[in-house]
């Protein structure tokens, strides 16, 4: 850290960080003040709140019925998504952290060279094709798959340095013990890694929970649709009713904030660990 | 990767065939906990890029026809308008996005530097908390922003006097405004010396970057006359090709020359090759109708280059040329950027509501300013683990050696947590060239307003699902894949990263 620093300097520094995040919140607190809003009013006061005794809370109740639906179906997406990514990174990690084995370096160097095989839109077109071939067209199953193999590739690079680590005589000590693979995974590497684990567990939340594309080729009924499929469709109708928007907009980031108040802390300290180090 | 973790090495000694049951007990053991992951990662992830390449020589559409074509998408698409014009604004979103880099880093820096811990951990928080919302709200929301009507942009454009401002630079039909007139202003010299010299702006910028590529200390003078030679004939491709009759012969000889001659460019010229396989490709756009000028130009610039080199001493020559290089690469670009663009008044701001994402002239604006103050969540704490790794006693020793705080920016920071900004260059790269959902969500599948919004992604997406040429888009998206293939290695090679 530089030592020397005077009042000056400093009060430039958070006047332009201060700059930054007030454009970056801008648009949240449009939404907040805009959902409570009629066209009318949005038209008359765009910045402000009206005095409370003008809100308009029918925006909210008809977006809720709107989007709850949605919410259910992103939410029973990103969660299985997630999961079963993390489950299954666990367990390659591991394994490909602690033991040489013919073709380890194959299935390595393979998943990580994925990364580097950026997916065009063309890649959509076979994807959906495949898809199409497993009979996963209109099904959240599909995006469920597709959320799990997203998540592998950074999930694995980042868990099994962090396993890598773990001093080895722990797990040398457990195995004495008779302990399986499950076992040690359990009872070693989930424990020591929740850091590392949670940050990888919220990017891919966050990826599956943000995916627009794939809901929007591969999902046909409107009672399946995710948030940001049914989100576009809110703001495509003609007529817009911007306050009934922007309130759908602030419901459908409620779980996400949730989310985040739980695991900000472990979030942001994970971070600044340098548990991204690149 | 550390080699400390082998407990099942394979005892010495005599193998029974017990030890040997037991050994594979082990493996299968392992296998079955990697097995998920790669069954997941071949089948969704390699399985459908592979098939891009091989569906990309077929005429598809799911479930109706397939059939072997051979090279005739990639030669369709080579003469495709639409696709080459998409790169034209991709490429103007990649060098915007350069520069919306940099706010992300500045914000990084200034947060590193914050005295107070607890000031310092707030700010960190804020910086997360856009994450919180998701990314379709925002982009949503800053679409609803630009509404004309409604939309907060042109409100604080129209409260500030911006519009006012835009409005006498823009001039309405009848009046135009000083843009469009400097423009016209302008317009004789490109129509004339430019023209006959350059064939277009793009022929200076070219010119530019081609003299640039050339002007490497080191060269010495059999390698550069090799090179030069190595790029003349190059640029004679594009003009056999395009005046040969387009059959998949021609075509894939002329990309097994060109090929070829690339080779032994990287042979001659090292890691610099690349920069003239780019401008190549840029070329093939800006002379699109006029391929023997191109021959001309890239002539004309070894001539030139040549004669600097003849008169004068050696170390002159090679600062006289960057410095002609560099003025035509700033001239052209002026050019392009003050009589180019703004060519003829929208007419959009005399009334104060100009619908930006709804008007031809308006959408690459307003794409470009999209996202202010364009600091990313993730960038700024990337950037910022890769500071925190920065020891304290570099600093110390900056200051003693009187570095200033600026200083410091250029020569202990940004050096130091290079490593982060190339990863993110890169990633920021591929993310901008295969991009296409904002632009879905914003303009619809055909690009908005005169396909102006079209960038090869979205192409790509309503060639396949618009238009049903699922085997064409295939063709495209192996097309894009090759140029980011290219970028990538250029970022590897001159990004470099000193341990």
């Amino acid at each position: 850290m530089p030592k020397q620093l005077n009042k000056a300097t400093e009060s430039i520094k958070i006047g332009y960080l201060l700059f930054v995040l007030g454009f970056a919140f801008l648009p949240l607190f449009i939404m907040i003040v805009v959902s409570f809003k009629t066209n009318q009013q949005y038209q008359a006061n765009p910045f402000f709140f009206d005095p409370v005794s003008e809100w308009n809370w029918g925006n909210w109740s008809f977006a809720w019925h709107t989007v709850s639906g949605y919410i259910w179906n992103s939410i029973f997406v990103s969660v299985l998504s997630t999961l079963s990514t993390i489950s299954m990174v666990l367990l390659s990690a591991y394994a490909l952290a602690r033991y040489r084995f013919p073709g380890r370096n194959i299935v390595f160097y393979g998943i990580i060279a994925s990364m580097f095989l950026p997916g065009t839109a063309a890649t959509l077109v076979t994807l959906f094709d495949l898809l199409k071939q497993l009979n996963l067209i209109n099904s959240l199953w599909a995006l469920v798959l597709m959320g799990t193999n997203s998540g592998q590739i950074a999930g694995i690079f980042l868990i099994k340095q962090f396993i890598e680590d773990i001093p080895g005589s722990l797990f040398e000590a457990a195995q004495m013990d008779g302990a399986g693979h499950l076992h040690q995974i359990r009872h070693i590497v989930l424990p020591m890694s929740i850091p590392v684990i949670s940050i990888c567990m919220i990017m891919d939340f966050l990826g599956t929970w943000n995916n627009v594309i794939l809901p929007l080729i591969v999902l046909r009924d409107e009672e399946l649709l995710t948030i940001p499929v049914g989100l576009m469709r809110l703001e495509g109708e003609y007529v817009k009713e911007y306050g009934q928007m922007m309130a759908g907009f602030a419901i459908s980031s409620v779980p996400l904030v949730i989310m985040f108040l739980f695991t900000m802390k472990t979030f942001v300290k994970g971070l600044a660990a340098g548990a991204v180090k690149g | 990767m550390t080699d400390a973790a082998l407990p099942v090495s394979p005892a010495p000694g005599k193998q029974t065939f017990a030890r040997l049951l037991n050994r594979l007990k082990e493996l299968s053991k392992l296998y079955m906990l990697v097995l998920p992951s790669s069954i997941i990662i071949l089948v969704l992830g390699y399985y459908p890029k592979i098939d891009v390449v091989v569906k990309s020589m077929y005429r598809w559409v799911p479930g109706e026809v397939e059939e072997f074509i051979g090279f005739k998408n990639f030669i369709d698409a080579f003469s495709d308008p639409l696709f080459w014009n998409s790169f034209q604004l991709i490429f103007i979103l990649l060098i915007a996005n350069l520069f919306k880099m940099w706010p992300g880093i500045f914000a990084a820096v200034a947060l590193h530097r914050l005295m107070n811990e607890k000031a310092r951990y707030i700010f960190q928080v804020c910086f997360v908390i856009p994450m919180v919302i998701p990314g379709m709200v925002w982009l949503l929301i800053w679409k609803s922003f630009y509404d004309p009507d409604f939309g907060v942009f042109n409100r604080i454009l129209n409260a500030s006097g911006l519009m006012n401002f835009l409005h006498w630079l823009d001039g309405s039909r009848d009046v135009p405004g000083v843009m469009p007139r400097l423009a016209s202003a302008l317009e004789p010299l490109i129509d004339g010396p430019i023209t006959l010299l350059f064939a277009s702006t793009w022929g200076l910028i070219l010119s530019g970057s081609f003299l640039l590529t050339l002007s490497g200390h080191g060269a010495d003078k059999s390698t550069r006359h090799k090179a030069s030679g190595i790029i003349l004939a190059t640029s004679l491709i594009p003009l056999l090709v395009s005046n040969a009759p387009s059959n998949g012969v021609v075509f894939i000889l002329a990309i097994a020359v060109f090929a070829s001659l690339m080779f032994a460019l990287a042979k001659t010229l090292g890691p610099r090759w690349v920069i003239w396989m780019f401008l190549f490709f840029g070329s093939l756009y800006g002379f699109a109708n006029n391929f023997p000028l191109l021959f001309l130009n890239v002539a004309a610039g070894i001539l030139i280059s040549e004669i600097l080199r003849q008169t004068r001493e050696r170390f002159n020559a090679e600062a006289k040329i960057k410095f002609i290089a560099t003025a035509l690469f700033l001239f052209g670009t002026f050019l392009v950027l003050f009589a180019q663009t703004w060519t003829d008044p929208t007419g959009q701001f005399e009334l104060g509501t100009p619908a930006w994402l709804g008007n031809r002239d308006l959408v690459i604006p307003a794409l470009l300013f999209w996202g202010f103050p364009w600091v990313g969540t993730m960038g700024v704490l990337i950037y910022l683990a890769g500071l925190q790794q920065i020891p304290t006693d570099v600093y110390e020793a900056a200051e003693i050696d009187g570095i200033g705080p600026i200083g410091m920016l250029f020569r202990i920071e940004l050096p130091l947590i290079l490593t982060q900004v190339r990863i993110n260059l890169i990633f920021m790269t591929i993310a901008t060239l295969t991009s296409y959902e904002m632009f879905l969500i914003l303009l619809g599948p055909s690009g908005g307003p005169g396909n102006r919004g079209m960038v090869p992604g979205l192409y790509m997406f309503s060639k396949a699902f618009i238009d049903g040429q699922f085997g064409y888009a295939c063709a495209l998206g192996m097309v894009l894949f090759v140029i980011i293939l290219g970028l990538t290695v250029i970022y590897n090679k001159y990004v470099k990263v000193d341990k």
